[in-house]
């Protein structure tokens, strides 16, 4: 996919890197810092993963996407619903709560672009993430957390004809 | 002192639930706001409910409405937990009746801070 970012507002990456930080921290905690992972522009994410998206809709148009380690994936539902270490977190667990994730993400960043615009229900996927073919890459934060990769991006509609 | 906690996500209720049960409230949950309402007219009448905005069947802000249309609820107190921050729908909210207005990401300490303002737990 060839990215054609048009001529339209769109969230820096610091801004986007301050709002991942502030959700995990609120999620996860401090024990750990958030840091950045150096990968090459237009690399697919390249571990088994679970991904969410939510769309941004009104005064500002584009879509925020969470994708995560399995494994992260799993820790975090575990920490978000207080489950003993003994117990596994089911997929609809996993589902939810990497939901919940891109939710916050999502709105936050709302709250950065022009509005007044609308959140969508988050959806989430067991797999990487699937980005439409008429969307360009605005935006793409990725960073590691304890080992595990996690990317959050964000895509506009792409200008020009369809 | 009983809250209801009104949000899709289970993980999102579990955190909320965890911060008002260490304040001994008790708790009732809803995955909508149509269900909260389902609770309500069956008699699970709240003295606090904590309610996201945007969740399928009914929104919060859809509930808050249908809430302070019933004078028999008068004395609920509303308290949007929510991921909209946009001044205008909190602006919105608080018009409809909601007392207090919590963006995520929170703190537990965010939540009990503004339980106390609303005079539901000791300061």
């Amino acid at each position: 996919m060839s990215a054609v970012v048009p001529e339209v507002e769109v969230p820096a990456s610091e801004d986007v890197l301050a709002v991942t930080e502030d959700v995990w921290m609120a999620l996860l905690g401090d024990d750990a810092p958030l840091l950045p992972r150096t990968v090459a522009p237009g690399a697919p994410f390249d571990v088994a993963a679970w991904s969410a998206a939510t769309t941004i809709s009104g005064g500002w148009q584009g879509v925020v996407t969470v994708e995560l380690d399995e494994a992260l994936a799993r820790r975090l539902t575990m920490r978000m619903l207080a489950l003993p270490a003994d117990e596994q977190a089911s997929d609809s667990d996993v589902a939810d709560a990497v939901g919940e994730l891109v939710n916050m993400v999502g709105g936050n960043v709302k709250s950065l672009m022009p509005g007044p615009s609308v959140l969508s229900l988050p959806a989430v996927a067991a797999g990487r993430a699937a980005f439409s073919s008429d969307s360009a890459l605005a935006c793409r934060v990725d960073l590691v957390w304890q080992d595990a990769p996690v990317r959050v991006s964000v895509h506009v509609p792409q200008e020009g004809p369809r | 002192m009983r809250a209801m906690i009104i949000d899709d996500s289970r993980a999102m209720r579990s955190i909320l639930r965890r911060i008002v049960t260490d304040l001994d409230f008790e708790t009732s949950e809803a995955e909508h706001g149509q269900a909260a309402l389902d609770q309500m007219y069956a008699g699970v009448v709240p003295d606090v409910c904590l309610v996201d905005w945007n969740m399928p069947v009914m929104d919060g802000y859809t509930f808050i409405t249908e809430v302070r249309a019933n004078p028999e609820w008068r004395d609920v107190t509303l308290m949007m937990v929510t991921t909209e921050s946009e001044q205008r729908q909190i602006v919105r909210a608080l018009a409809a009746g909601a007392h207090e207005y919590v963006i995520k990401p929170f703190t537990p300490d965010a939540i009990v801070d503004k339980l106390s303002l609303l005079g539901l737990v000791p300061a």
